[in-house]
């Protein structure tokens, strides 16, 4: 039976959790989660969620039975009761009717395709970075998010804080003056861009009640079971990654929210030889470099921004330095880059209004499209040139082939209604 | 005023050696995640970077030698995925219907541009069962082979629901006139759990079709905020109704 909240009182709720009071959100009107493949990070993003009194976390979906028995441990020790429900297959925790959201933090290989599956079932979605690890499933990611009407949030979490919205701030009222450069940290080059370097050697594959090594890889190109992928070591390997997208996820997601891109891609792509550099333009004249070094020491993920009349340069720790004339916007903020907590909450707004979070799926693609090409740039060695509308590289058939990575069966990724 | 207040941007510093991963580079593994494994010699037989470094003659002979590693092969078709032309076609297609790999063999051949990929996806339809048949269906959706639609159709009511699916979300992605009308009829005799992925097939066609052919659109959209329609594809096809309709309103 639902009840209106508006009759519950003072009575508590199922979990013994008084309702009617400030703070305290009726059962009715909260906001019924699950979660899919929670593990580091993801119990960063759950335990923000869970501290949401919005939020009746009631399932937990996992490939790993350590990681479902965790998380089952720490939902029901939250509520005072045992009611996680966890299940080996995602399909029947989408399938629940009464789940209107999902969190997703599986490794890279399986966000998109696990967050368009949600949006087939009508889930509200928030999912960790990278959102997708090409170019083709950025963009069926949009579409599909787009086609359901659902609330989709990528865990690019600094769009939600302080320090990183100043500058951002900063550059978008005009602040910088008119804004000639982007710089967004870079440093995890962590695969090889040619990346498909080798295999560990094979062992028995584990009981898949305790790790299904086949729904593990999923749409990745098979390979004979080895532990250093499930226990760490998957971003050595290209087929689980997406290369200089995790941290540029991150950084040139804020860098092309800066410039007044979210709409777009940059256009030229040129790695800089002997460098891990690689610089980029906008169709507006805004220059972004990637690159991993020469950073002031601000924390990890920097981001600085440049314009005629002034630059901001910041990081995870809050910390931020900018030219003399800035000076007086100056903010002290303690709140760590990578504290998901604001980002959920937003999330959790735009479920309740029906708005567009911060990092949306439109946003998310555009700078995922932009840091794919970077990438794709890195992995070939030279200068690419990008077609935002016709979603291709020009004149360049080598880089265009780049843009997607087929699926294993029986996965697919669904529903590009429009050519790439 | 704080250290570094007018400081100017960084000279561009280059790092000590190539950068990770340039071709023939270290195949270092950064962070890799936490508690990642260092990472160890690896052993010859199963580095990836020599072949990497092959032109498409010799990758295309890996394929064809009977004494070539399963891993050889994985990483040929890999490569042959960017370089690989017309001459690779036949040797990856041998492939479709090996196990371990057949995927990699779709993985060479989905991104090639030349037509003779397209025939020898055809050709092995009816070769093929199970998820092989189930990878060579999803690979002519992503590569919109419109000759593929009246196959798809028939296979739309294979007896293996994974099998209708997978050729139902194809002729979606493919879309056009055709494959609308095949997929109209399929939402008329399929059914749980075929159904919904017709639906949503159809959801994805008729978007597909907006351009080209809006009456035959909204007709598809109209069929799909009907009663009987998964809730999800009525809920699409009613926003997509309004949105036509406001758009033509204003």
């Amino acid at each position: 039976m639902i009840v209106p909240s508006s009759v519950l009182g003072q009575a508590v709720d199922q979990t013994g959790r008084p309702v009617g009071q400030p703070g305290v959100v009726a059962p009715s009107d909260r906001i019924i989660v699950g979660g899919i493949g929670l593990r580091n990070r993801g119990q960063q993003d759950l335990a923000a969620a869970l501290a949401d009194p919005r939020v009746q976390f009631v399932g937990i979906a996992d490939v790993r039975e350590s990681s479902r028995e965790t998380i089952k441990s720490i939902v029901d020790r939250h509520y005072g009761n045992s009611n996680c429900v966890i299940y080996r297959d995602d399909a029947e925790l989408l399938a629940r009717e009464d789940v209107e959201a999902v969190m997703i933090a599986t490794s890279d290989r399986w966000h998109a395709c696990m967050a368009v599956w949600a949006a087939q079932s009508g889930k509200d979605i928030y999912c960790e970075k990278p959102a997708a690890i090409s170019i083709a499933e950025s963009f069926a990611l949009a579409e599909n998010v787009r086609r359901y009407g659902v609330v989709y949030q990528a865990g690019c979490q600094r769009r939600n804080v302080p320090n990183f919205e100043l500058a951002v701030g900063l550059a978008r009222s005009g602040k910088l003056g008119k804004l000639l450069a982007v710089h967004a940290d870079d440093w995890s080059r962590t695969v090889t861009p040619l990346g498909h370097s080798w295999w560990p050697e094979e062992r028995p594959e584990p009981d898949p009640l305790v790790l299904d090594w086949d729904k593990w890889l999923g749409p990745c190109p098979w390979r004979p079971y080895n532990s250093r992928y499930p226990d760490g070591g998957r971003s050595q390997f290209w087929d689980f990654h997406a290369g200089i997208l995790e941290w540029a996820s991150h950084t040139g997601d804020i860098c092309q929210w800066a410039a007044d891109c979210d709409h777009t891609h940059a256009i030229e792509y040129e790695p800089v030889p002997g460098t891990t550099h690689v610089n980029c333009s906008y169709a507006n004249g805004v220059k972004l470099i990637f690159r991993g070094d020469g950073w002031l020491d601000l924390g990890t993920c920097r981001v600085r921004l440049e314009g005629t009349e002034g630059w901001i340069e910041t990081g995870d720790s809050g910390k931020m330095e900018m030219s003399d004339d800035l000076r007086p916007y100056h903010q002290t903020v303690t709140m760590r880059g990578t504290d998901p907590s604001r980002h959920i909450q937003n999330w959790l707004d735009c479920i309740r209004s029906r708005s567009l979070p911060r990092a949306n799926a439109e946003s998310t693609c555009n700078a995922h499209v932009t840091s794919h090409c970077a990438y794709i740039a890195c992995q070939l060695g030279r200068k690419v040139t990008w077609d935002p509308a016709k979603r291709a590289f020009v004149n360049d058939e080598e880089a265009n082939r780049m843009r997607s990575r087929a699926y294993r069966e029986p996965w697919r990724l669904d529903s590009l209604a429009t050519s790439m | 005023m704080q250290q570094g207040q007018t400081q100017q941007p960084p000279a561009q510093t280059a790092p000590a050696g190539g950068a990770a991963g340039q071709p023939g580079g270290p195949a270092t593994g950064g962070r890799g995640g936490r508690g990642a494994p260092a990472m160890p010699r690896i052993p010859p037989e199963f580095d990836a970077n020599p072949i990497w470094q092959l032109d498409q003659a010799k990758l295309i002979a890996i394929l064809k030698d009977s004494g070539s590693t399963t891993f050889q092969k994985a990483i040929a078709c890999k490569r042959l995925a960017q370089i690989g032309n017309k001459e690779s076609v036949a040797p990856l297609a041998a492939l479709l219907s090996d196990n371990r790999l057949g995927h990699y063999a779709r993985f060479g051949l989905e991104p090639n541009p030349d037509p003779s990929v397209d025939e020898a996806l055809r050709s092995a339809l009816p070769k093929l069962k199970g998820r092989l048949l189930m990878g060579v269906i999803h690979s002519i959706g992503v590569r919109r082979d419109a000759k593929a639609v009246d196959a798809l159709g028939k296979l739309m009511y294979d007896q293996d629901v994974e099998i209708a699916q997978a050729a139902s979300a194809s002729l979606g992605t493919i879309g056009g006139p055709q494959a609308a009308r095949l997929l109209r009829d399929g939402l008329n005799r399929t059914k749980i759990p075929v159904l919904p992925v017709v639906a949503r097939a159809t959801l994805v066609c008729a978007e597909g079709l907006m351009r080209a052919s809006r009456a035959q659109a909204l007709e598809l959209y109209t069929t799909l905020s009907g009663p009987s329609m998964p809730k999800v594809v009525r809920l699409a096809a009613y926003r997509a109704l309004n949105a036509e309709a406001s758009r033509t309103a204003g």
